[in-house]
């Protein structure tokens, strides 16, 4: 399959994985609604029980999606097919430690992982390094979707494995601003160059 | 300066912002008919009128946003709650003025229609589009002026607690303690809260560049035409941006505000992380616009993704939950 089409599918399973977290996001405010009948039900163990089974529910399509974005974060570094062994071999780590552990786990590891690729990305880019691949062009744009990327990740591994951290909120608010000016740097290339 | 001052502005908001409520409204209402006229008849000077009508309810919005700014001054020069020495060891502070922004309670729709009309006013050139927003934002005055009206009952929510916390001063009622812990958490945690004045406003400014996105994907649909994917994509642009960085800054707040309280998958949060993921969605699919139906699939989701958006702003009206105005 030629890159560009791989691509494509990429981007079409992408879409996808997003509209599936949608519909579990719909799924949980008519759940809510249902169990609100009774007023007091989040002071009792139905809350945790709900928060759980909601959790339960998002983190496949969670992992679907960091796979789906794992695949675009290396691909700017490795050839294609070493970028397949690769997402193999770190997917294959992630389903042991799902199985062995929980899907927790799993998603913390592949989430460590990928924070270390795109913060190389990031630092290659910025260095203009020519063994980096990006299918879009401009300086700027390419530093914008790093920075987005990294800003991504970082605020789902902090979300599920950084809660009870002392520097949770710190993380937090890296996260924040990586992903806004990433978004800033992605949509308006030309105006950041002017400035 | 007290509650007396008080009352008098609120009934003076009352009595100049009605007319001006009113104006909006009729004025809005010859707007979606010239938006109608246009759309049928493709005569110019419909346009004309429209476009008239469109900065004269913009402008009309922004007195009125004047006019409630400086109700909201005079909330906070004139409302001191100074709390009981008893309670100093629970409130940390002596006393406090509320300082609430101007997209709580009815001000919130207010708030986003203005928005929208000014971002209306940037795409005039695209007679197309603009006769369309002429009707959403006709629409939007009449919901406005008979179900979110800033100027009718000023801040319900506010006088209700103003005037509880005032009727029980003078008496030795012990509910005042009661009062004056509910009030400091409502100053502190929500009107006068930093979040308060980012999080919310935020969001608006987003939902009034994404009507424009929703007109536009609407038209591609119909017309076939590249040129409205590039207004979608622009305003989506605009909107996805604030909308992330709105939506984000709400988690430091969540936390600091709620604490032990339930808010985690609160329906008001689901809806808000489906419309974010629905957006994403449609930023992502825009890539390969050009690419075979994917234009059309493009239109659908910015629909999809804007019926989302109304559907989580409702979700306050209409789901019980920690953001909402209805309980079980």
């Amino acid at each position: 399959m030629k890159l560009r089409n791989y691509d494509y599918y990429l981007i079409i399973l992408t879409t996808l994985i997003l509209f599936a977290i949608g519909a579990v996001s719909l799924y949980g405010i008519a759940y809510y609604n249902y169990l609100a009948v009774d007023s007091q039900w989040t002071k009792t163990g139905q809350y945790s029980q709900y928060i759980d089974e909601m959790d339960s529910y998002l983190y496949p399509f969670l992992l679907l999606l960091l796979i789906s974005l794992g695949l675009c974060i290396p691909k700017r570094l490795f050839e294609q097919d070493i970028l397949i062994k690769f997402s193999g071999a770190i997917l294959g780590i992630t389903v042991i430690l799902t199985v062995l552990s929980d899907i927790e786990k799993g998603l913390g590891f592949i989430l460590a992982v990928m924070t270390v690729v795109q913060a190389i990305v990031l630092i290659m880019t910025i260095k203009k390094s020519k063994s980096i691949r990006f299918e879009k062009e401009g300086y700027i744009v390419r530093i914008g979707s790093s920075l987005l990327h990294l800003g991504f990740v970082i605020i789902i591994l902090n979300f599920v494995s950084l809660r009870e951290s002392s520097f949770h909120l710190l993380i937090f608010w890296i996260g924040v601003v990586l992903i806004t000016v990433g978004n800033v740097f992605s949509f308006y290339p030309e105006k950041m160059t002017l400035i | 300066m007290g509650f007396q001052e008080y009352i008098a502005a609120r009934e003076f908001l009352g009595s100049i912002g009605q007319p001006v409520i009113a104006y909006i409204l009729i004025v809005s209402l010859f707007q979606g008919l010239f938006s109608i006229f246009y759309i049928i008849k493709k005569n110019s000077k419909y346009y004309d009128y429209l476009i008239k009508c469109l900065y004269i309810s913009t402008g009309l919005y922004f007195i009125g946003f004047f006019m409630l700014a400086w109700f909201h001054i005079q909330i906070y020069n004139t409302v001191l709650i100074e709390y009981p020495a008893a309670l100093r060891q629970m409130i940390p502070v002596e006393n406090s003025r509320i300082a609430a922004p101007l997209w709580i309670e009815s001000e919130k729709m207010y708030f986003w229609a203005m928005c929208a009309s000014a971002f209306a006013l940037t795409v005039k050139k695209r007679k197309d589009i603009m006769s369309f927003l002429g009707i959403i934002l006709s629409i939007f005055s009449l919901v406005i002026y008979f179900f979110s009206n800033p100027f009718k009952d000023p801040l319900p929510i506010i006088n209700g607690e103003i005037t509880q916390w005032y009727a029980l001063l003078p008496s030795s009622d012990m509910r005042i303690f009661e009062m004056a812990g509910t009030l400091y958490g409502r100053i502190a945690y929500y009107y006068n809260s930093t979040y308060m004045w980012t999080h919310p406003p935020m969001l608006f400014v987003a939902y009034a560049s994404l009507i424009i996105t929703f007109a536009a994907c609407v038209y591609m649909l119909f017309r076939k035409d590249k040129l409205y994917d590039e207004i979608a994509y622009r305003y989506a642009k605009i909107g996805y941006i604030l909308l992330t960085t709105g939506m984000l800054i709400g988690y430091p707040w969540a936390i600091e505000a709620w604490k032990d309280s339930a808010w985690w998958w609160d329906p008001k949060i689901s809806g808000s992380i489906m419309m974010w993921v629905l957006y994403s969605a449609y930023l992502h699919s825009r890539i390969y616009v050009s690419k075979g139906k994917m234009w059309q699939t493009t239109a659908y989701l910015g629909i999809i993704c804007f019926a989302s958006l109304i559907f989580t702003y409702l979700l306050t009206y209409i789901v019980p939950g920690i953001h909402s105005v209805v309980q079980p």
